[in-house]
């Protein structure tokens, strides 16, 4: 009797232990795949990142991004040449052909979902990062072309940065060099040339950034005296030659001369000017079905007890938007 | 002669056009339907007067005014509540006269032809039993009640609703209509569930969906008051009772609101973090609501609509009711052994075996849990009343069954948290199209059900108290 429910129980046991594909030991080795491949992609990202920005990765970058010991990086990286990703060339690291793809898909991957979660989801811009990290591993290329087809082909992530196209392209930016642009007229920075590495440095150390919103102020043959309307930034020409920059577009321009519809007094008229870029996908949507669209009339009509949401009046339909919505639309009193 | 147009052609000529658009022609493309449709309305549509505009507009002021907003809402809720618990206990009183009268002949039809014991008994005592029961104890709250809220519906008020309770939806991160489904909860929580369609963000709609439960529907109010009246109220002198009993039911309601909200707020920062998300909210004209209408859509959509989705389930668990009770073990019958056996974790949560064990045969729906209870406690063969007066049934429970005042306090709460009921589940799964919501919508509330019945338990205990 004894014998027989000990027998009963080991190999109960052992059916739970090494049961093909749902025993501990089959989930053990799956988790623990999926874990080696993350790792893998995040490292990747790594590599890809240092590359655009002009660097090259080293195992002590690699190891201060991904948080792991200095074996582990080394076992890592010797993982990661044996499959024909990555080479070593003395203490630089560097993506091969097919690193490099396998990079561009999961920067692809996380860059759509970071869309996906601004425009849908609505999430903050702080948070999306760490989720869209969290979802970017696991799928595969007709995967991602149904997020992209269903999030409308997006060309760039909320961070501004271009996503890249299934075939691994990535958009060359647009714009001119700094120099041949206009004194005072408003301009957004597309792209920093990595070389001269030299250059690029000085481009990083005088505090200018991907994406800042920047006029040149003073333009001397030394130098050019630029502002983004909180600090100065000064460059000489042929560093500046390196700074790419764009028109801003239409919208932000728009947006200079209109406040946004949160701010409208009680029964103040207004006429819809633009809806903010930040507002995309779902909500984008919604606004322009409820016939927000440039040119309306709209004005505030009824106010809840605690401020929060307000109704207007548009085209004779009243429409109850929160302060944050409302906030980003924005209106010209009339 | 051409080769005619491939429709892969179209595509691919549509794909290389997609990347030379602007990023706002969707935009453009709206503004543009809106200007034609501008001019056409002003070419056809003439405004008579601003009459109507502006009587809206006061009554708008007078909704959703501090002073007056709020007095409104409650008192419209109560009056619906009260109309629907008054009006249904006469009506059904009498569907149930009739129908268990024509059990009984049915009954005595079978015995007339003899026909085996457990035939007559399974078919008449179990299967038509159930039907019958929630039939009499769902059909006249459901009639009463949702053309009663379908009527608001109509008037346009329950939108302005909405609008006034939107702030604290959002700090839950909930949307302000959920409020409207919340209050159809309070009708039936499979139609709350219909309701969320109102809802039309997805992240929004699902925390309605999985939090609807936590609010009481008409198969628990009956619970809840007669709990509240046989027990709490009954320790307080008499002048007071119906005082004591209502605001029981108010207390144990606003501690479903309660965790609606809890609940809400906890969904949206953790599993449905990511779900796609967007507010707006139409405030329509007050309309004269069309009679006909309201009473097509509350009795035909939604009543019979929940009531065949109920007697689907209430068949075969009347079915297993009987069964349970009349298949012999021992010297008793399955449905005591089981409860028994059940006993030890039904007294950790502070209720016992019996109560656990009709919440789990009862599952079809929450109207008749009560009967079921009372079968086993007064060891009858089929679901039937418990007795007639409060002194007595307080004398079975207690004296019989030692029930405390724990274990009715526990058991009000368990009523009011526990899993949906069976027809709401297959409701969710229908209007989520996903095993994995409705899972999780019995996993959180039978969790959270759990979690407080055996907090107060044994809070209770260690003071002392029972």
């Amino acid at each position: 009797m004894n014998l027989m429910y000990w027998t009963i129980l080991v190999i109960a046991l052992a059916l739970v232990i090494l049961l093909p594909r749902v025993g501990l030991l089959a989930l053990f080795k799956n988790w623990r795949a999926t874990h080696e491949r993350e790792q893998m992609e995040d490292a990747l990202k790594h590599l890809i990142d240092r590359e655009q920005s002009g660097r090259h990765a080293s195992p002590e970058s690699l190891g201060g991004t991904l948080d792991l010991s200095r074996a582990k990086v080394t076992r890592l990286i010797e993982a990661m040449e044996t499959q024909g990703l990555i080479e070593s060339r003395g203490a630089e690291l560097h993506l091969t052909a097919a690193g490099e793809r396998w990079a561009l898909h999961v920067v692809r991957a996380h860059r759509l979902w970071e869309r996906y979660l601004a425009d849908e989801a609505r999430m903050p811009l702080g948070q999306i990062h760490n989720e869209a990290h969290r979802r970017e591993h696991n799928l595969t290329d007709a995967q991602l072309d149904a997020l992209d087809a269903a999030l409308g082909h997006p060309t760039r992530d909320p961070h501004g940065d271009f996503i890249p196209t299934r075939e691994g392209a990535l958009p060359k930016a647009e714009g001119m060099p700094l120099t041949a642009w206009q004194t005072d007229r408003p301009a957004r920075i597309v792209h920093l040339e990595d070389e001269p590495a030299i250059a690029f440095e000085q481009i990083l150390a005088a505090g200018l950034r991907l994406g800042q919103t920047i006029r040149i102020l003073e333009r001397t043959p030394q130098r050019l005296i630029l502002s983004d309307g909180e600090n100065e930034y000064r460059l000489a020409p042929t560093v500046a030659a390196n700074v790419s920059v764009a028109a801003l577009p239409e919208s932000e321009l728009l947006k200079r001369e209109a406040v946004p519809l949160v701010e409208l007094a009680h029964d103040q008229r207004a006429e819809i000017v633009v809806l903010d870029e930040a507002v995309q996908g779902f909500t984008r949507r919604r606004f322009l079905d409820l016939g927000l669209t440039p040119g309306t009339l709209i004005y505030p009509e009824l106010q809840n007890f605690f401020g929060d949401p307000r109704a207007y009046r548009v085209r004779g339909t009243l429409i109850a938007l929160r302060k944050d919505q409302a906030a980003q639309i924005w209106v010209k009193p009339v | 002669m051409t080769t005619p147009i491939q429709p892969n052609d179209i595509l691919v000529k549509a794909e290389a056009l997609r990347n030379g658009l602007s990023t706002g022609f969707r935009d453009e493309i709206v503004k543009s339907l809106y200007t034609e449709a501008e001019s056409i309305a002003r070419r056809a549509v003439k405004a008579a007067s601003d009459k109507k505009y502006d009587f809206d507009q006061k009554v708008d002021r007078l909704v959703t005014s501090p002073l007056t907003g709020l007095p409104i809402m409650l008192l419209l809720l109560g009056l619906i509540i009260w109309l629907t618990v008054e009006g249904a206990n006469v009506a059904s009183d009498a569907i149930a006269t009739v129908l268990f009268t024509l059990g009984d002949w049915g009954r005595a039809l079978f015995e007339s032809i003899n026909a085996p014991w457990w035939i007559t008994g399974l078919l008449w005592d179990g299967v038509y039993r159930g039907l019958a029961w929630v039939i009499a104890v769902m059909l006249p709250p459901m009639a009463i009640f949702f053309p009663a809220f379908t009527f608001m519906e109509d008037l346009g008020y329950l939108p302005r609703v909405a609008f006034n309770l939107d702030w604290m939806f959002k700090k839950a991160g909930a949307h302000g209509k959920q409020s409207l489904t919340m209050a159809m909860g309070f009708g039936c929580n499979a139609a709350g569930v219909v309701a969320t369609r109102v809802i039309d963000s997805p992240r929004e709609r699902l925390i309605a969906i999985l939090t609807n439960n936590f609010v009481p529907c008409n198969g628990r109010f009956p619970t809840l008051i007669m709990l509240a009246t046989v027990f709490v109220a009954a320790s307080f002198p008499p002048a007071l009772t119906s005082f004591i009993a209502a605001g029981t039911v108010v207390g144990v309601v606003l501690i479903g609101v309660g965790f609606t909200f809890l609940m809400s707020w906890l969904l949206s920062r953790t599993v449905l973090k990511g779900e796609a998300s967007a507010f707006t909210l139409e405030l329509p004209p007050y309309r004269r609501p069309n009679i006909s209408r309201i009473l097509y859509t509350s009795l035909i959509d939604r009543t019979i609509f929940v009531l065949w989705r109920a007697m689907q389930t209430a068949a075969p668990a009347g079915a297993l009711i009987w069964i349970l009770a009349n298949v012999p073990l021992g010297d008793s019958n399955l449905a005591a052994a089981i409860a028994s056996w059940l006993n030890p974790f039904g007294l950790l949560l502070g209720l016992d075996g019996v109560i656990i064990l009709s919440y789990i045969i009862a599952i079809p729906a929450n109207e008749i849990v009560v009967p079921t209870m009372m079968m086993m406690y007064m060891g009858a063969g089929m679901m039937v009343d418990g007795p007639s007066t409060n002194e007595a049934i307080r004398s079975l429970l207690v004296n019989g069954h030692g029930w405390t005042m724990l274990t009715a306090i526990n058991l009000m709460l368990f009523a009011l948290l526990h899993n949906p009921c069976g027809t709401t589940i297959i409701t969710i799964y229908k209007e989520t199209k996903s095993i994995k919501w409705a899972a999780l919508s019995v996993v959180i509330t039978l969790g959270t059900a759990f979690l407080v019945t055996f907090l107060t338990a044994t809070v209770a205990r260690l003071l002392g108290w029972v």
